[in-house]
C-alpha cells in the first residue's frame, strides 16, 4: 500500500481525485482473489469517472468473486510531478497498490489525444511501455473503446486490444488469465497471448506482422501463428435487456463530467450519418425494453442518491419508446425530487414537445447537431435533417419559451465549398429572424460552434483527405467575418489539434515511435489545449523521418490495404465504398431500423438483429 | 415541518474533499436513507439543509453539524438508523435531536472553534517550540497577510484567539489546540495561524505536512460553552 503524504495531497488542486473512499467503491482483500484487474481511462479523474463503459466493467468485474476491480486514471500535471519527486507509483484508488502488482490493467481509449497520457501513466506505474519489453510479472495490458478499431499506433504499447463491447469479452478474458495463473503462468508471456487471441474480438497486434510497399502504403498485415485469426471482428451483446448494467455505480466527492444516473436506452445508431464512427462501430440498434429501464432507473437512484437522469445513447429521442417512457419516469421518481434530462435532441418539433416536458425547470439553452450549414452537403453526410426540419425545431423552440440556441457543426466534409461553409452564417441568421418573426422582437441568443472535420476509420469517409491546417483556418476566417452579429456567438476548434488527432486516427504502426518521441519530450493531456503542444509534435514527426500529411490529409484509392482492414466492425469495405459514393452524388441513404435494409453486413456478419421495441408493439 | 440537528465527524478516509463535496455526499446520503426531507420552491428546487460552519479542504473533524428540515417528524433514532447505512465511509453520526420551535440557524449561533494540529517537528528541543509558543500567546497583536487571488489583506490574528495556544508533545511531531472565534465580521484559519507562527515567531515545524482536525463547534458565551446539539 502507497503512502500518501498530507505535503503532497495539500499541495495539488482537487486532492480528492486520489484517495477514493467513494459510496459505492468496492474493497476486496486481493488474498481471496485469483485476478485483479486496474480500470484506467487516460486522462484525469472527473473525465475517466464519467466513462459509461468503466461503470458497467467496474459492476461486472466485481460481481465475480474470483476477481477484484479497481481505478486509476491519470494524476493532473501537479500530482504527476509531486509522485515522481517522492518516487511514489501509478496507484489504485480502491487498494492504493501498485498499478503494476496488478494481473491486467485495462485503458478505455476513448479519443486518440489521450495516447500520451497512456505512455505517461505506464511509465509513472514503473511498467516497462513496449509489450515486447514485459515479462510474465507485468499486469497484462489490454486497450478498449472506439479507438482499439484502429489502435495500430499504440499497437506496441498493448498487450491486446478489445474489439467492440465489453461485458462478455471481459469475463472471457478473466477466466483465461485465469486459469493461466493456475498452472503457473505455462508458457509465460507467450502462452498468455496466444490464449487471449483465440477469444472472439481480441487483438494481439504483437501476433502480426505488418509489411509495407515502396510508396509507404501498407501492403499487408498477416498474423505470426496459428492461435490468430486473419481478421478480429468486434464482440457485440445481442440483447442488452440480458446483460448486467452499472446500476450501483460510483458516486464520486468530486463534481465529475457526467454527474449524474446514466440510463443507457439503447446501443447503436442506424441513421447512417457518414463521417460518424459510433454509428458504424455500435451497430445494430439494439434497445432496453422499456420496463427494464424504469426499474434500473429506480434501482439507480436508490443505490447512489442522484437527483438527475440523464437518457443516454447516441440518439436518445430515437428510442422507440421515449414518451412512454419519459412520463413513467417522471411520474414514479418526481416524489424524491428526480429530474429526467436529455443530452441530445434530434432537430423536429418531438423533440421540442419532450424537452419541454422534461425541462420544466429552467429554460437553459437547447442544442442542435444541424453538422453542415447547407442542405447540399447535409445531404453528403446523410444526415437527413431538412431546412424546414430545422426551421420547425426551433420554431418550436422559442415559441414554447427558450431564445438560446447551440448549433454544432463541422467544416472540411468530403466536397465542400465556400458556399457550403457560408452555409452555416445564414442557418444562424435564419434562427435569429425566426425568432424576431415570432416574438416579434430581438433577443435570440445563438451559439455556432464548428469543429474540425476528422476523418475516422470504419466509415464512409475513411478514404478522404483531411482539409489542411491552413485550409480550415481559411474557412474559419470566412465564417468568422460573416458572423458579426452580437447576438451570434462563433467558436471554433483548433486547426492544429486536429490534424494530430487525422493522422493519428488512420495512423499504421510506424506512428509509435512519434508517440513515443513526443511523451518523452513532454507531451501529455494533448486533447487539453492549455497542454497541446504542436511543437513537441511536429518535432517529434520530424525525428522519426515520419510524415503526418501522409496519414492525415492524403486521399486514399478504394483498392489501398489500410491499417485496420483486419479489425472489423462487421460493416463490410463494400457498404462503406458504396456510402462514400453515394455521398458524392448527394444520394441519401435511408435508417434501416425503420425502412429496409441498407445491407452493411453486420447483422449476419455477427448474428444479431435490431431490437426496436416501438415496432414490435 | 420538522428541523433535525444531527452531529456528524468528516474522517480521515474523506480529509481531502471540500466542504461543497461534503455537502453534496451527505445530500445523497439523504435521498438514499429516503428520509421525508423538504425541498425549497420554485424552479430549481434545492434540499433544505445547512451546515454551522464550512470545513476547508485538508480538514477532519469530530464534531459538525447539519440541519434536515423534514416534511414529517419521523422517529429519531429510525431516522439515523436509514441515515447510518447511508453514509459513506468518513461520516458518522454522533448525535441526534429534533430543534423544537423556531430555532435560528447553526451558521447565526457558531461562535467558536476548536482544532488541533499535528505538525512534524523541525527541531529537537520542545523547548524551542514553547518558547514561540509562549511569545504569540503573550504578543498583543500579529498582524497577518492573507493571500488570495482576489489580492492580499492584513488582518489581525490575535482578536480571533479565543484562548491562548496549547501544546502537546508527539514523537518527531507536535499538537497544537486552539479555539478560534467565529465572529460575524470573519474569523481566521487554523492554517493561518500556523503560517504566523511559523513565518514571524520562527516555530521549527515542517507546515507542508500539517493535519488539521476540528473537535468542536460551539455556542460560547460568558457563561457557558455548549455544542449544537446541547442545546
Amino acid at each position: 500500500m502507497i503512502t500518501l503524504d498530507p505535503a503532497m495531497l495539500n499541495r495539488v488542486v482537487k486532492p480528492a481525485r486520489y484517495t477514493g473512499n467513494e459510496w459505492n467503491s468496492i474493497k476486496k482483500d486481493h488474498d481471496t482473489v485469483s485476478v485483479t484487474v486496474a480500470l484506467s481511462l487516460p486522462d484525469v479523474y472527473e473525465v475517466g469517472m464519467s466513462n459509461l463503459g468503466l461503470k458497467i466493467l467496474y459492476q461486472i468485474l466485481n460481481n465475480r468473486e474470483d476477481t477484484a476491480a479497481e481505478r486509476v486514471y491519470a494524476p493532473w500535471v501537479d500530482m504527476e510531478a509531486e509522485m515522481r519527486e517522492r518516487n511514489i507509483p501509478l496507484y489504485t484508488l480502491e487498494s492504493l497498490k501498485p498499478v503494476r502488482e496488478f494481473d491486467i490493467v485495462g485503458f478505455s481509449l476513448q479519443y486518440e489525444m489521450s495516447y500520451s497520457n497512456v505512455l505517461n501513466m505506464l511509465d509513472l506505474a514503473g511498467i516497462p511501455l513496449f509489450t515486447a519489453e514485459r515479462d510474465e510479472h507485468m499486469p497484462i495490458i489490454i486497450g478498449g473503446g472506439p479507438c482499439t478499431f484502429n489502435a495500430e499506433p499504440v499497437a506496441d504499447f498493448f498487450d491486446c486490444l478489445v474489439l467492440g463491447e465489453g461485458e462478455e469479452v471481459m469475463e472471457d478474458i478473466i477466466a483465461a488469465v485465469s486459469s493461466w495463473k493456475k498452472t503457473g503462468k505455462v508458457n509465460g508471456r507467450s502462452g498468455i497471448l496466444k490464449s487471449l487471441a483465440q477469444i472472439g474480438g481480441v487483438y494481439v497486434p504483437s501476433l502480426y506482422d505488418v509489411t509495407y510497399h515502396e510508396n509507404g502504403m501498407v501492403a499487408e498485415v498477416l498474423p505470426n501463428c496459428p492461435e490468430a485469426p486473419l481478421v478480429v471482428t468486434k464482440r457485440v451483446v445481442k440483447d442488452l435487456n440480458k446483460v448486467e448494467y452499472a446500476t450501483r455505480p460510483i458516486v464520486p466527492f468530486l463534481d465529475i463530467v457526467h454527474d449524474r444516473i446514466m440510463l443507457e436506452l439503447f446501443r447503436g445508431c442506424t441513421r447512417g450519418c457518414r463521417f460518424c464512427q459510433a454509428g458504424v462501430l455500435y451497430r445494430p440498434v439494439r434497445e432496453r425494453r422499456p420496463e427494464l429501464l424504469l426499474k434500473m432507473a429506480k434501482e439507480m437512484v436508490d443505490s447512489t442518491g442522484y437527483n438527475e437522469i440523464s437518457l443516454t445513447s447516441l440518439s436518445s429521442a430515437d428510442y422507440s419508446c421515449l414518451p412512454d417512457l419519459v412520463d413513467s419516469l417522471m411520474g414514479e421518481l418526481k416524489e424524491q425530487g428526480v429530474s429526467v434530462s436529455l443530452p441530445s435532441l434530434r432537430i423536429d418539433s418531438f423533440s421540442i414537445d419532450l424537452a419541454q416536458k422534461v425541462q420544466q425547470v429552467r429554460k437553459s439553452g437547447l442544442t442542435f447537431a444541424p453538422e453542415a450549414g447547407s442542405q447540399r452537403m447535409r445531404d453528403v453526410i446523410n444526415k437527413g435533417v431538412t431546412q424546414k426540419n430545422l426551421e420547425d425545431a426551433v420554431s418550436a423552440a422559442f415559441q414554447a419559451g427558450w431564445s438560446t440556441v447551440k448549433l454544432y457543426f463541422m467544416m472540411g466534409l468530403p466536397t465542400e465549398t465556400d458556399e457550403d461553409v457560408l452555409g452555416i452564417a445564414d442557418l444562424a441568421y435564419k434562427v435569429l429572424d425566426l425568432y424576431k418573426e415570432i416574438k416579434g422582437r430581438r433577443g435570440a441568443k445563438v451559439t455556432v460552434s464548428v469543429s474540425c472535420f476528422v476523418p475516422k476509420p470504419h466509415t464512409p469517409f475513411q478514404w478522404f483527405g483531411q482539409d489542411l491546417a491552413n485550409e480550415f483556418e481559411r474557412k474559419q476566417q470566412l465564417l468568422k467575418a460573416r458572423l458579426r452579429d452580437r447576438s451570434i456567438t462563433f467558436n471554433w476548434h483548433d486547426a492544429r489539434t486536429s490534424f494530430l488527432e487525422g493522422a493519428f486516427a488512420r495512423g499504421d504502426r510506424r506512428l509509435g515511435q512519434v508517440l513515443l518521441k513526443a511523451w518523452q519530450n513532454g507531451a501529455r493531456f494533448d486533447g487539453w489545449s492549455e497542454y497541446f503542444k504542436y511543437d513537441v509534435w511536429m518535432d517529434a514527426f520530424k525525428t522519426c523521418e515520419i510524415d503526418p500529411y501522409f496519414y492525415a490529409t492524403r486521399h486514399r484509392d478504394f483498392d489501398e490495404v489500410m491499417p485496420w482492414d483486419h479489425l472489423s466492425s462487421g460493416a463490410s469495405k463494400q457498404f462503406l465504398q458504396r456510402e462514400y459514393e453515394q455521398a458524392v452524388t448527394e444520394e441519401l441513404t435511408c435508417d434501416c431500423r425503420r425502412e429496409h435494409c441498407s445491407a452493411c453486413g453486420v447483422c449476419p456478419g455477427l448474428g444479431v438483429e435490431v431490437l426496436d421495441w416501438g415496432s414490435r408493439a | 415541518m420538522a428541523k433535525l440537528r444531527l452531529e456528524i465527524t468528516k474522517g480521515e478516509e474523506i480529509r481531502y474533499i471540500s466542504h461543497l463535496d461534503y455537502a453534496s455526499a451527505m445530500e445523497r446520503a439523504i435521498i438514499r436513507a429516503k428520509l421525508p426531507v423538504a425541498y425549497s420552491e420554485g424552479f430549481n428546487p434545492h434540499m433544505k439543509i445547512s451546515f454551522a460552519s464550512a470545513l476547508a479542504v485538508g480538514v477532519t473533524s469530530q464534531a459538525e453539524y447539519i440541519d434536515i428540515e423534514c416534511k414529517e417528524e419521523i422517529d429519531v433514532n429510525q431516522a439515523v438508523e436509514h441515515l447510518k447505512a447511508s453514509l459513506p465511509v468518513g461520516i458518522r453520526i454522533k448525535g441526534a435531536a429534533y430543534m423544537q420551535g423556531n430555532v435560528p440557524a447553526l451558521m447565526a449561533i457558531v461562535n467558536l472553534a476548536a482544532y488541533e494540529i499535528t505538525v512534524p517537528l523541525l527541531a529537537e528541543d520542545i523547548g524551542i517550540i514553547e518558547d514561540s509558543i509562549r511569545w504569540f500567546n503573550g504578543a498583543e497583536a500579529v498582524l497577518y497577510t492573507r493571500e488570495s487571488p482576489k489580492g492580499k489583506k492584513e488582518i489581525e490574528i490575535k482578536q480571533y484567539m479565543a484562548k491562548p495556544i496549547t501544546l502537546t508533545a508527539l514523537e518527531k511531531a507536535v499538537r497544537l489546540i486552539l479555539e478560534i472565534r467565529i465572529t460575524p465580521t470573519g474569523s481566521i484559519k487554523p492554517g493561518e495561524v500556523l503560517g504566523a507562527l511559523v513565518a514571524m515567531f520562527d516555530l521549527p515545524v515542517d507546515i507542508d505536512n500539517l493535519l488539521i482536525h476540528r473537535t468542536g463547534l460551539y455556542i460560547s458565551n460568558a457563561n457557558r460553552q455548549v455544542s449544537p446539539v446541547e442545546l
